[in-house]
């Protein structure tokens, strides 16, 4: 099948040459196409990886959130998922997307947003000794403090009633569980920009593969092959011109010899008519007898040179 | 209240409470439920308490929301059998108790309101202990002023509102506060309900618990508080007071309490609470509030070595929480495979 | 890749993430602060309840992918993902992507999560 893949051109010098460009440039490229797949595998593969550990941390984590909030229902009782559910109006944790390079192929990144102020009352489900958990006041109060001045403006009367969630009873325990869920949810945000990246690099490096397949199995060879045509082509061509060559070549010997021979017969007749013209009569009794019997030169001649074509 | 008169109107009552008291799980039932291995096996234990009854309907799977429903059903239950027999003055001291019910249902539908929500889907998520008169025109209400105006106003809660919040304050206000104020004036009002208008043995019994009930949300508002933006003057504000709580001393330096260590300073002065904070902080497993409930269960379980006074019925449906709250904890244990910590409840008895 | 508490205040053009679980899995993300509610009957989540059907669930499911063009992500647990599974299936977009997370009662099943097939398939790891 390979042998008839050849393109429709005109088998001449210069199609060679343009051919011959095209193949150079499908080879580049197909070098080049093959090194983007790979840099676009090895990638897929890495991400591969990465979700596998990934979804096991998140379920781990999440694990950990679900149980401390069992924690919290103990604590504050079943009506906590009224109240948060009733105090829920913009949402406050949001996803940013970014966008990230990899061999030509933009893979999206998302990140995770909060303009909430995430200050619940202390994180820490239990009470260590004091002075420890004092630190961690200490230093979270700084994160928090941080957490205010952004949040400033966006902060209204409704939109803080997380901060005061549990308030009388079961803050610490919403807080932890709130913070649990929180890295949970950072986890499954991580994940799910690997998912995206892992479904655009799955159909980018198959739509790149099938490039350099086409390249690799179609066009290199197609290519391949027309050259092998134009070239055996002009060959041909050669080989015909010689041929045609010789022939005239032939041709015009032959036609030499004949014009030669015509001139020498044409002298022999005139040189007869002049013999006879000469001496017909003195010499037609003396050579009677044997002129009857004797043919003449000229009749030998002709009678050897039957290759002459007649006049 | 008169000894002599008490069980001529509350005897039978006490009587059933205190029978249903005694068939409250105990330590060894904890200790076997925790064993289980599937909700459908704590219903094979549950089978034999009081609970077997209420759990008998329930499709199996046993879910856990579905238990806690059922618990749920069954404390109604009892209450309203109790409530329905009772005589002045114990129907109101019982109505008293039903009202942080009724306070969460009013902050959860003012929460509603102020978010334009649908009431009458609300309603189901009311707690049906503290549902009021008029909670049937709920459909008609669209703003902060009209709840206030049509329902509140007419709801045993209404002084507490007026106490406390402005009408126009209502949409400003954060709701977390309104419902820890209310809550203040409630246990004030109760405070004095059982004290000076009842009195006795009752007055003397609950003032310990309501007193209890007055610190232990001191202290959580004190540590819920210290990393928001709530300020000094509004925390003292939210503090719940009555007398034979936490001194004066404490209360001011609690409000005035930056960090975890200088509540723990201020609370060095008390010495029951001193106590609890420090278990809290020896046993990392045990949290401050589950302190507070062991406490509470030791207060309560100590009201019925009395006799002739309504604190048993407040211990007794206070318990019954308590073992709603074990009950739901080792079914989520069990059902999140979290074996471990499946006996880690506050036993009652 | 993902900061812990960005700071930076959230911008409307920022995308929703929307959640469809038991009731304690979706309150349990809602204390972040991840439901939104600005159109009061269209909510960012769906709390499935033991009366609620599959075709509610497949419905919202629906909803959150296709129509509602400010979700980023669609958390749903993988009991409910089990109920719905040829929906899941049925859908290839990348955005909003779908993130199956375990049930609280449940251990997660790596092999009932559509993804994780496919990605384990690729990886050439059979069981895990």
């Amino acid at each position: 099948m390979s042998q008839r893949q050849v393109l429709p051109v005109v088998p001449s010098r210069m199609t060679l040459t343009q051919v011959k460009a095209r193949l150079q440039g499908a080879r580049r490229g197909h070098a080049l196409l093959k090194k983007k797949s790979d840099a676009l595998t090895a990638r897929f593969r890495a991400i591969l990886r990465e979700i596998v550990d990934k979804k096991q941390r998140a379920a781990e984590l999440l694990r950990d959130a679900s149980f401390r909030f069992v924690a919290v229902k103990y604590v504050v009782g079943d009506e906590l998922k009224h109240i948060v559910q009733e105090s829920v109006e913009r949402a406050e944790t949001r996803l940013r997307v970014r966008f990230d390079n990899v061999a030509g192929v933009s893979l999206p990144c998302y990140r995770c947003v909060s303009g909430s102020v995430s200050t619940g009352p202390v994180a820490t489900s239990t009470i260590a000794t004091a002075a420890a958990a004092a630190a961690v006041a200490v230093a979270r109060n700084d994160g928090y403090a941080e957490d205010m001045r952004a949040a400033g403006p966006v902060q209204t009367g409704v939109a803080s009633v997380a901060q005061y969630r549990g308030l009388g009873r079961g803050g610490q325990q919403i807080a932890a569980c709130r913070e649990a869920y929180n890295e949970a949810l950072l986890a499954l945000v991580e994940l799910a920009s690997l998912q995206t990246s892992y479904l655009i690099l799955d159909e980018a490096i198959k739509v790149t593969n099938r490039r350099v397949n086409a390249l690799e199995n179609v066009l290199i060879p197609r290519l391949e092959n027309t050259i092998a045509y134009i070239l055996s082509e002009l060959d041909e061509q050669e080989r015909e011109e010689f041929f045609r060559l010789k022939l005239v070549q032939n041709r015009k010997k032959r036609e030499l010899a004949r014009t030669q021979a015509q001139e020498l017969r044409a002298r022999e007749r005139r040189a007869a008519q002049a013999l006879r013209a000469f001496d017909m009569n003195s010499f037609e009794q003396a050579l009677e007898p044997d002129a009857a019997n004797t043919p003449s030169i000229l009749e030998q001649i002709a009678g050897a040179d039957a290759d002459l074509l007649p006049i | 209240m008169d000894m002599l008169t008490f069980n001529a109107d509350n005897g039978y009552l006490e009587a059933v409470v205190r029978g249903l008291k005694a068939s409250l799980l105990r330590r060894q039932d904890y200790t076997n439920l925790a064993q289980c291995e599937s909700p459908e096996d704590m219903r094979t234990i549950l089978n034999s308490s009081d609970y077997g009854l209420w759990l008998q309907n329930e499709p199996a799977p046993l879910q856990t929301q579905a238990l806690y429903d059922c618990l749920m059903n069954r404390l109604v239950y009892d209450f309203r059998s109790i409530r329905g027999q009772s005589y002045a003055p114990l129907s109101t001291f019982l109505d008293y108790v039903t009202y942080p019910y009724m306070i969460d249902n009013l902050v959860l539908l003012l929460m509603g309101v102020l978010r334009n929500r649908d009431l009458s889907e609300l309603l189901d998520k009311c707690h049906p202990l503290g549902l009021f008169e008029g909670i049937a025109t709920l459909t008609a209400i669209h703003s902060p002023e009209e709840l206030y105006r049509e329902i509140l106003v007419d709801t045993p809660l209404a002084p507490y509102f007026a106490e406390c919040v402005n009408v126009h304050d209502l949409t400003e206000m954060n709701v977390e506060i309104i419902r820890n104020l209310l809550y203040k004036a409630y246990l004030t009002d109760f405070y004095q309900l059982c004290v000076e208008r009842i009195g006795g043995m009752t007055g003397s019994i609950m003032a310990t618990l309501i007193a209890f009930e007055a610190d232990r949300r001191v202290i959580n508002i004190t540590l819920n508080s210290l990393e928001t933006s709530l300020r000094k003057d509004e925390r003292m504000m939210l503090f719940p007071r009555v007398p034979g709580g936490l001194d004066d001393e404490i209360i001011q330096r609690l409000g005035r309490a930056d960090d975890l260590q200088a509540v723990a300073m201020a609370l060095d002065l008390s010495s029951t609470y001193r106590a609890l904070f420090q278990r809290a902080a020896e046993r990392g497993e045990y949290s401050l509030e589950d302190q507070f409930l062991e406490f509470e269960m030791k207060l309560l379980r100590e009201s019925f070595d009395a006799q002739f006074h309504y604190g048993v019925f407040y211990a007794y449906f206070r318990m019954l929480e308590q073992e709603i709250r074990n009950l739901t904890w080792i079914a989520e244990c069990i059902t999140q495979k979290q074996f471990a910590h499946a006996s880690r409840v506050v036993p009652i008895l | 890749m993902t900061d812990a508490g960005d700071l930076a205040s959230v911008k409307d053009a920022d995308r929703l993430i929307a959640i469809i679980g038991d009731e304690d899995t979706v309150t349990g993300f809602l204390l972040t602060g991840i439901g939104d509610r600005t159109r009061p009957t269209d909510p960012t989540y769906l709390v499935v309840r033991r009366d609620t059907s599959d075709a509610t669930i497949a419905e919202a499911f629906e909803h959150f992918t296709r129509q509602r063009k400010d979700v980023g992500m669609v958390l749903i647990t993988q009991n409910i993902a089990n109920r719905i599974r040829s929906n899941i299936e049925g859908y290839t977009g990348r955005v909003p992507a779908v993130i199956e997370i375990p049930s609280k009662d449940q251990v997660y099943d790596p092999r009932q999560d559509t993804l994780m097939q496919r990605v384990q398939r690729l990886l050439g790891i059979r069981d895990r």
